[in-house]
This record gives C-alpha cells, structure tokens and sequence, in this order.
C-alpha cells in the first residue's frame, strides 16, 4: 500500500494500494506523520501482494456468493426495497489488540452497568428516588413498561446480549455513539461477513492472526440454556422473529440456523396452562427460552400494546409464573435510549461504584433546564434526536437547517423539551473502503456485542462494521443506504480454533422422528411445492408455445398451437384470455397476451406473479430449506425480471416480436425449466423426509396432478384434426416424450399416450405415480386424533386412486361422431372436483388452529 | 367521629359475553377486587367464573390495585363473570379547600422535590394512554387556576365547570373517543369527565389519577330500585397537600363521601379497565354488563370471604 504525502519508508513495497485520509480527521489505517499504522501492515503487505487485480476478482465472487445465499436487508417504507442485497466492502476494519483490549474492558463494565439500570428501573428505583436519574425521564419514558416491574428474572439478569456501536474521535478515544439492550441486530450479519470475508482472503486472514467468533456464540448458547427454567437436558430455545417483513429477517433466519434454534413467529407460540407452547404438527411442545427480536410492547397484546399481531397473548403471565424465560427480558429496551447516555458516569457511580471507563457521546436531555440552555446556546453544533426513540427517526444536524427551520425546531424543544436530546457532533475516524478499484476514506461505526456467561459478559471478538456510504456524509446507517465491513480485532495471543458446528460435548441424543415442524412451515412448505410445481408446468407449457412460434412463424399454420394456448388460459386462470368468445383475433396474434402472462406480475395466476408467490412463500421457510435451494428460488425470479424491464420500457409501442426476442424467452423458459428440475432433484435427493418434506412434496404431486388434469381435458376432451401435432406437444409438456418413441416408436396415438400420463406407476409425470405418492406421504403424517381407521385423506386419496384405475384407457380414447371423449371428460372433471378436497382436509386436520390463531380479538371492558 | 355511620354495600358486577362462533382460549385480566383504604375495607370479595379457568392467578399489580388473570381452554361461545365485593364505607369529613397548600407551591414541589410522597405522586403527573395534554386542554384549565390559589378550591371549581359545562351523554362517546373530542362535544361519560379533569389537572402541572370502582345511586323518589341498573363508575383523584389525594367526582360534582366505592386507580382508564382479554376464535362479539350496587342493612355482617370460583 502507498500513502501518499508520507515518508515511502514506512510504506510497503507494491504502491498497489493508495490511500490517503481526509484533512485533519482521525484515519484508522493511516497515520498523517507515520504513514500506514502499525497493526494495518502485515494486512496490506499480502493484499499488494495479490495485486489490486486479483482482490477485485475475488470480491466479484464474494458478492457473487452473498446474491447466492441471499443475504439481505429490508428497507421499510420502499417497495422496491424488500431483499436488497447485503453491501460488504472488501477491507475489513482492523482492531490491534491494544484497542481491541480497551474496547472489552469498557464494554464489559457497559454491559453491566446497563443490566444493574435496568434491575434498579424495574425495582426500588433508587437511582430516581435518590436523585440520580430526573424522574420524569423515567416516568415519561414510553419504553418503562408498568406491567414488566417485578416480573422474576432468571438469575437476576435482563440482559443477555448487548450491542454497542462504537466510534473513534478527534481525540482517538473510542466513544459509544448508543446502546441497544432489547434485541441486538447485527450479530449474525457479523458472521456471515466473516464467512465471506475469511473465504474471499484466506491467507491474509490467517496471517494478520485475527481472533475467531465462535467461542462468542457458545457462550450465548450456553447462558440462554441455563436461564430454562426447568433443569432439562435439551431446553427448547427459540428465536421470535417479527417475520420476514422485518428489516434484519435474513439475520433471525440465519442466527436460528446457526444456533440450532427454532426460528417461530408470534402465532407459532401459544400459551397454555400458563406455559408457552410451540405449535407442531404433532401437537403442542413447551417452550423454555425464547430469545426475541420481537420489540418489547409488541410481545404480549394481553398487557402490552393491545393492537400488535406479532406477540403472543398471555405471554407476560407466563414470565410472571416463571414457567418461561425471555432474553433479552421484557422491558429492558427502556435503557437503550439517547436520554439516558448524558447520566451515564452517574449512574455508574451509583450503581457499580466505579468511574465509567468508555465515554458516551456528550448528550444533554433536554428536559433539565441546565441542558436545554446548554443546547439552545450551543445550537448550532448540536444534532438533537428524540430522547425516547431506537434510532427510527434520522437525527438532525442543526447547522444544516435555515434559520426559519431552526427557529422552528427550536420552538419545538422549547415546548416539550423533554422529547429531545442534544448531542456534540462528533468527527468520526474514517478507513478506507474499496470504491472502482481505489481506496477512499468513509466514516465507520463499529458495532459490538456481548453475551452474557457465568458471573460477567464477554465480547465478541469482531463485530458489525458500517461505514457511510459517501464520503462526507455523517449518517451511517444500514436504512440510509450505508455498507458494512468485517471487523478483524487482532491478538497477539493463542487462537481459538473451535467452532461451533462440530462442538465436542454431551452427545446429541439421536433422533429421528422430525415431528417437531411448527404447524406454519408445515403449512408454508405445502405451498412451496405447489408454488414451485405450478411456476414448473406453466413454464413448460409456454416453451412448448414459443418453441412454436420460434419455429413456424407463419402462426396459421400451426395447428396445435390454438389447443395450447386455450390451455394456458385454463391452467393459469387468467380468463378470458385465449378461450373467450371472439378469441379468433387473440389466437392469432397472442404475442400480446403472452407478454402479459410471462412479465406482468400483476397478472394474477402468470408465470411473472407465480414466481413472485413461489419466491414469497419460499422467504418465509428460509430456515428450512439448505441454501442451495434457496439460491435455485432467487434465481428463478431475476431472470423474467430482467425481461420485464426492457418489455416494460418498449411497451407503449410495442414493436412487432421479432425472432430474437421469442428465443431469448424460449431460453429464458428453458433456463427456467432446467432450475426447477434442479430444485426439484434437491428436494428429492437432499431433503430428509420428515414432515416438513412430506407437506411439501404433498403440494408439489397434488400441482402436478391438477395441472395434468387441466392440461388433458382442455385439449383431448374434444378431439380436434390434426390431433397427433397436439399429442406430441402433450408429452413435451409432461416430460414423457422418450418413454413414449421408446415403447410406440413415432405413432402417436391418443390411447397410449392416455396410458402413460394416466396410468403408468412406473412414469413420475403420470397421475397413478403422483396419487401413489400422496397416498404415501399421507400415511406417514402424525394423527391427531390417534383413533383407529382411515383419516379423511387417505380416504380422499385412495378413491381418486381407484377412479383411475377403473377407467379403461380404450374407452377414455374413445371418441363419439363429434369428437367428443365423453368417459374421459367425465374422469377428468371427477377428479377436478376432488382432488382440492384434499387440500382443505389437510388444512383442516393440520393447520386449523394456524387460522384461527390469526383471529385475536382484544377486547376491554 | 360525628359524621355519618358507616355503611356495607355489597357489589355484583356481572359481565356477559356472548360470540357468534367458538371461542378456543380467551385469556383475561381483570381489576375487580375493593382496595382497602382509610376510606373503605373490603370485607369480602369473590369473582365467579361460569367455565372453570385453567389457570388463575392474583398479583398486585404496578399501582398496588389486586389483578386477576384467568384463561379459559374449553371452547365456548358463552361466558359470564360475576366480581361481588362487599365494603365498608367510612365517611369522612370533607378537607377544607381554603386549607389546602396554594396550587402553585404544589407544582413548583412536584417540578423539584424528590420527597417520597412527591416521587410517589410524579406518577400520576403526566401523559398516560388515553390522557394526552394539550394546550387546549391547558386553555380549558386556567380560568380556575388563579395564581395562588389553595389547591382543592381550584380543583373543586374545575370539577364544577365540568359538570356544568358537559353534557352526561352515554351515546356521544365510547372507549375510544379521543380527549380532544370529548372537549370539542362537551358531552361524554363519567370516563370521560374523569379523564378530561386528569387531563386539565396535569395541563397545570398537577398530579392526578384515575379511580375506577362504583357508586350508590338513588332511585327517583317513590319508584323501586332497578336490579342491575347501576353502571361502573369512574372519578378523579388530585394530589392535595396537605391531605395527600382528594377524589373528585366531576360526573356529579361532589367529593366522593360514603356513596363511592373505589375497586382500582392509575394513570388511566387503560391501566384498571375492569376485564380486558383476548380471544382466539370467537367471531363476532357481544358484551353487557349488569352492576347492582345494594346497601346491606346495619346487622347483616357478610362473612369475610375471599375467594375464586366456577358456578356452573
């Protein structure tokens, strides 16, 4: 690396990297006298020598690999922004181990002094009563939940895992910019950047001696184990996510994974008896632990905020009865707040009796006078927040605003001063980050965690780095559009080389049974397999349109063609379409309408909206399926995507279709094929079968059968010339055309052909094959009712089954002087009308109290 | 004591609700239990349960009113609850407003002293729920709150210019009427009234809580008592050096003496609404509440009872 305008000296060979930092700011990496810091030199030393080539190729994979695991950020309030994709920078921020040392002890103490607020706010109050805290902070406080005071808390503790975002300033102290004590974010955005990071450069990571995270997981693992409140071998821990419209729910998804957690949503949990239950398949199963990322009034709607939907009701009785712990514990996001920052090295006094070691941000809540003249007087280097909020609202920078704006905002303190803090701006340091090939400096907040363990916390030795995403701007925030960095911290000491997934202690208990899938991925999987089995068969049937179109242009005179497209519009839906009553014109120009059926993702029932449903749904059991089928899933749904965008702009005149847009589709369709058949080889091959597999291969036979069903009766029912064009579209369609020319040769011919999509046991695309493995998957689900005899849906199953087998394939061909194929239609309709009884008889049996769980009333009288 | 003897009432309080399609779990928190105060003892009180619960548990809740939680896991489309109380009421004399510390004093003490009583009191000092100040609200207030004058006077003028100026009106308002609206109809329900007065009372920088419990009421002269025609009733409480806390009763512009029966108090109606729950299933709901508040005669003495119980 070269630092320009320092002595060459102390610079390192290969001028591969230059880098200078910003006049008079605090660099992390530079130093304005001694050029490149100490503990940034063995780091930059291997990174010149890869070359800035070769660090720019390896990045392009590691984002390559995050698109592919779908690492992911919500943006509230854009509707483009759901799953924008992860930016990591390819520089991490290095700690050496002095600071890295300094940082652990400060937080440390931190960690502690926040657990002791919040015993103390949540019981004798003596740092109110005793004139260290105004009270009115407290009492004004909307995160001081009455209800949560007195609740027992296992061991004594709130506080299980705490994060601290951290910054250098002018002065290189290292100062804590704010708290988070309710449900920390980040940490397993942490380690998937380290994931990334120590696979994009391994052999720097090895040499810069970097200090592991794994032991960091352990011991949260290990305290949320030992706060059950029974003595179990194996407590049932879960991980309470708001869902998958929550900003960090890539993060809960992937934490759970990691930990071994059930990941659940507030209606998977229920209380009974005045204990939380999670809501399997096979029944209820106490919950021990719940570590949330649920906001404290949104967890229980008995006594907290009556209109939340994502808590569990009773859930504060159940705490109350020490029948579950919750970590962190219920209230504790009260201490999180900017209010509370400027009585920090109070409060420390008090409550531990020792002086605070790491500085937080000089803050003045305004509701004492002293502090309110102090900002007024001060206003112009002052960025007031909302005392009371966690970072939802973006802070204001005074000096930005005219004079009127100022007057204003300072009307607005004056009036309720207890609302606002004010803070010093502070200079935050900045480091480089890689932009086109250079390095270029931007101001980096630094979060870190702790996990509590034994008497004391310990710190993660990373943490979650962001940087902001322009040079000058103050703002970093993953919202605001910031990146984030791997955080190496350096040891001259061992490193541990343990990790978690192959931790040697107790050995598991062997078990096989599987039945402990939460009744909503049970429900979720099912509509996966019917999403993606239904996104599979319109994707074949409109490759076998275009490779029509593709090949004989002259569309007239194709004369399967107008059979095939009738069957798009019964199997999608989406009529009238291609069957309505002057369809003349709309057969013979359907490029239109195809357009709209493959790229319009507000066409309810089209291939653009199917995949849209299928990637939904998909979202919502992250957790439950293996990450490279969820990379098949988010392929799926970029390639019509990009599409749309250059149809969508060309779509106020539309120029005719020209040859090469129909074989770009058809490749895009054959792509798409090819994916799905990867998918489905996954699940059939990768997937354990235990229930969760069961529901999802149940939705995917029943789709198929359906859209067979669907495909047959609209284009054999009435038998039209040039039949054999159509049957030999069929098979294309239903995947059977080798089987077919293997048994009949060319002939093509409507009763064979019936045979082999109907009945042959031994062809996975025929009906028999699908009933069979329904009828299968149905006897091995968990019964409820534990009585004797055959369930509704074995009795469903087997009579559609027997239906088939009794119809004889010579009188299914069969067709009267019209054309007409009176024995097969009626078959086809009978198992039309039956086979979605199947479906809500499983709802039914498996997943009704799902529904009604959705159907909370509150009610105060 | 010279004043008025004593007095037994004995409370049923019953509550019905009713759904249009079964109820799975329905989990509820009630504040239905007399506190015991100077004013009153609570010599007996039970509360009734037509399904039995298959948990109940009693804990004093933040304020140190008793709550009860109770869930039902039967499915049902049919469940009463029935709270009977039975107190003793001691009638005191009234304080004397021109006695009671200027208005003004008190304010200036609950901005600056950390005395226990005034820490205790700062909890009832501002917003809560459903009582947001404003300057309206301020504006409402100030024509009775002179510079100087003793607290109680000011308070009891205000409580008097809301009965005056308001309209008891059970049809203009529900639970979910905003404060501001309340001042805008200038009618409403004791709730309302109570709420507004709160409200005005912490506008000034006062302290001020929400008492919810019941009141006798007098059958108009030659008629018989309507058996459940009482309602629950709902006043203020201002905090009143040197007296401590002086209830207002803004519905009927008195001191509450003898005819009050206090079951909770908080910041509001939020925090000792007297059942409040949540249903899985259930539908679409019906609920009505039956009160009778019944004067027992002198020599009747119930036994003191405290119980939990399912009628069937």
């Amino acid at each position: 690396m070269h630092v320009p305008q320092n002595d060459a000296t102390t610079v390192s060979a290969g001028p591969e990297f230059d880098y200078a930092g910003l006049e008079g700011i605090p660099d992390e990496t530079v130093d304005g006298e001694n050029g490149i810091r100490e503990h940034w030199r063995v780091f930059f030393e291997h990174m010149d020598g890869l070359g800035v080539q070769e660090v720019l190729r390896r990045w392009e994979e590691a984002r390559q690999l995050i698109r592919e695991n779908g690492v992911t950020y919500n943006v509230y309030g854009d509707p483009q922004g759901l799953d924008r994709p992860w930016e990591l920078d390819p520089i991490p921020l290095l700690i050496s181990a002095n600071d890295a040392a300094a940082i652990e002890s400060g937080l440390i103490q931190r960690a502690h002094l926040l657990d002791a607020m919040l015993a103390d706010l949540y019981g004798p109050q003596r740092l109110v009563r005793e004139g260290i805290l105004p009270p009115e902070l407290l009492l004004r406080h909307p995160g001081f939940l009455r209800p949560c005071v007195g609740l027992p808390v296992p061991q004594g503790r709130y506080l299980h895992l705490y994060a601290a975002d951290l910054s250098r300033v002018a002065d290189g102290q290292f100062y804590v910019l704010r708290d988070r004590t309710q449900a920390p974010s980040g940490a397993g955005y942490a380690l998937e950047n380290r994931i990334v990071m120590s696979r994009m450069l391994p052999e720097v990571f090895r040499e810069c001696r970097v200090q592991r995270l794994a032991l960091f997981y352990r011991t949260l693992r290990d305290t949320l184990r030992s706060i059950a409140p029974v003595d179990r071998e194996n407590p049932r821990v879960v991980l309470l996510t708001p869902g998958p419209f929550n900003e960090t729910y890539f993060e809960h998804a992937f934490l759970a994974r990691y930990l071994g957690y059930t990941l659940v949503e507030g209606a998977d949990l229920t209380v009974r008896d005045g204990r939380v239950y999670l809501r399997l398949l096979g029944g209820l199963q106490q919950v021990d632990v719940i570590l949330r990322r649920l906001d404290d009034d949104f967890c229980d709607p008995l006594e907290l905020r009556g209109d939340s939907f994502l808590g569990v009701p009773g859930l504060l009785q159940a705490v109350r009865a020490g029948n579950v712990a919750v970590a962190n514990s219920l209230g504790s996001g009260l201490v999180e707040s900017p209010a509370f920052l400027g009585f920090h090295p109070a409060i420390c006094r008090f409550l531990l009796g020792e002086d605070l070691k790491l500085p937080s941000a000089p803050t003045w809540w305004c509701g004492q006078q002293s502090a309110l003249d102090h900002v007024l007087a001060h206003f112009d280097q002052m960025v007031i927040k909302p005392s009371f909020s966690s970072g939802r609202t973006p802070p204001v920078f005074v000096d930005a605003l005219s004079s009127s704006e100022k007057q204003a905002l300072a009307e607005r303190i004056r009036r309720d001063p207890w609302k606002y803090v004010g803070q010093n701006r502070l200079q935050l340091s900045t480091t480089p980050v890689l932009v086109d090939g250079r390095l270029k400096p931007r101001h980096v907040v630094m979060r870190s965690f702790l996990a509590a363990g034994g008497e004391s916390y310990a710190m993660m030795p990373g943490g979650f780095t962001r940087v902001s995403s322009v040079e000058n701007s103050l703002v970093v925030s993953m919202q605001s559009g910031s990146g984030s960095k791997d955080t190496w911290m350096l040891t001259a000491g061992p490193i541990s080389n343990f990790t978690l997934l192959s931790e040697p202690r107790t050995p598991a208990e062997v078990r096989r049974d599987g039945g402990d899938l939460p009744s909503r991925a049970a429900d979720d999987l099912f509509w996966l397999g019917r999403y993606a089995e239904r996104t599979d068969s319109i994707t074949r049937l409109l490759r076998a349109i275009f490779v029509r179109l593709t090949e004989r242009p002259g569309l007239i005179e194709v004369p399967d063609l107008p059979s095939l497209l009738r069957a798009l519009t019964h199997q999608t839906k989406t009529y009238p379409g291609f069957v309505a009553q002057d369809s003349e014109e709309t057969l013979l120009r359907p490029i239109e309408e195809l357009t709209s059926l493959l790229f319009d993702r507000l066409r309810v029932g089209g291939l653009a909206s199917t995949i849209e449903s299928l990637h939904s749904v998909a979202h919502r059991v992250r957790d439950r399926i293996s990450i490279d089928m969820w990379r098949i899933i988010l392929s799926l749904e970029s390639r019509p995507g990009e599409v749309i965008e250059t149809r969508e702009r060309s779509r106020k005149e539309p120029p005719p279709p020209s040859i090469a847009d129909l074989s770009e589709t058809l490749n895009n369709l054959d792509i798409t094929v090819t994916s799905l058949a990867a998918f489905g080889g996954m699940v059939a091959e990768s997937m354990t079968r235990g229930q969760g597999w069961r529901f999802l291969d149940i939705g995917r036979r029943l789709e198929r059968s359906l859209h067979l069903i669907s495909l047959l009766r609209s284009t054999l029912v009435m038998s039209l010339p040039g039949e054999p064009t159509v049957l030999e579209a069929l098979l294309e369609i239903a995947d059977s055309s080798m089987t077919y020319r293997r048994r009949y040769m060319s002939r093509l011919q409507t009763g064979p052909l019936l045979d082999l999509l109907l009945h042959d046991e031994d062809n996975p695309r025929s009906l028999a094959y699908q009933f069979e493995a329904i009828a299968r998957n149905i006897s091995r689900l968990p019964r409820l009712d534990s009585g004797q005899g055959i369930c509704p849906e074995e009795k469903l199953i087997n009579e559609c089954n027997d239906r088939l087998k009794a119809a004889d394939v010579t009188e299914l061909a069969r067709v009267d002087q019209t054309g007409y194929r009176a024995d097969l239609e009626r078959l086809l309709v009978m198992l039309q009308a039956e086979l979605p009884l199947l479906s809500e008889s499983l709802t039914r049996t498996y997943l009704t109290h799902l529904q009604a769980s959705r159907q909370y009333h509150a009610y105060t009288i | 004591m010279l004043t008025q003897s004593n007095m037994l009432y004995q409370i049923r309080h019953k509550s019905r609700f009713r759904y249009d399609s079964d109820v799975l779990v329905c989990q509820n928190l009630t504040h239905l239990k007399a506190r015991t105060l100077d004013s009153q003892t609570c010599i007996g009180s039970r509360l009734e349960v037509s399904l039995p619960p298959a948990v109940r548990m009693e804990y004093l809740d933040y304020f140190g009113n008793s709550s009860c939680y109770f869930s039902i896991q039967e499915n049902h489309r049919a469940l009463d609850v029935i709270a009977t109380n039975e107190v003793l009421v001691r009638p005191a004399p009234a304080p004397d407003p021109a006695q009671s510390e200027s208005w003004n004093i008190v304010r200036d003490n609950l901005r600056l002293s950390l005395a226990p009583e005034i820490v205790d009191a700062l909890q009832f000092a501002y917003d809560s729920p459903y009582v947001k100040t404003d300057a309206e609200l301020l504006a409402f207030a100030k024509p009775s709150f002179p510079e100087g004058r003793p607290i109680l006077e000011a308070a009891l003028d205000l409580t008097g210019r809301i009965f005056r100026g308001f309209t008891f009106d059970p049809a203009a308002t529900t639970t979910a009427t905003p404060l501001h609206d309340v001042l805008k109809l200038r009618r409403g329900v004791c709730q309302d009234f109570a709420h507004l007065q709160i409200g005005c009372l912490r506008a000034v920088g006062l302290a001020s809580r929400y008492v919810s419990g019941y009141i006798e009421t007098t059958p108009p002269p030659g008629k018989a008592r309507l058996v459940g025609a009482d309602a629950s009733h709902a006043w203020t409480s201002v905090y009143c050096p040197p007296y401590g806390w002086v209830d207002l009763d803004p519905t009927n512009n008195a001191i509450p003496s003898g005819k009050h029966i206090t079951l909770a108090w908080g910041r509001d109606y939020d925090d000792v609404s007297p059942i409040k729950g949540v249903i899985l299933g259930g539908g679409y709901h019906s609920i009505s509440v039956e009160v009778d508040v019944v004067r027992l005669p002198e020599d009747v003495r119930p036994t003191p009872t405290e119980t939990f119980e399912s009628i069937s």
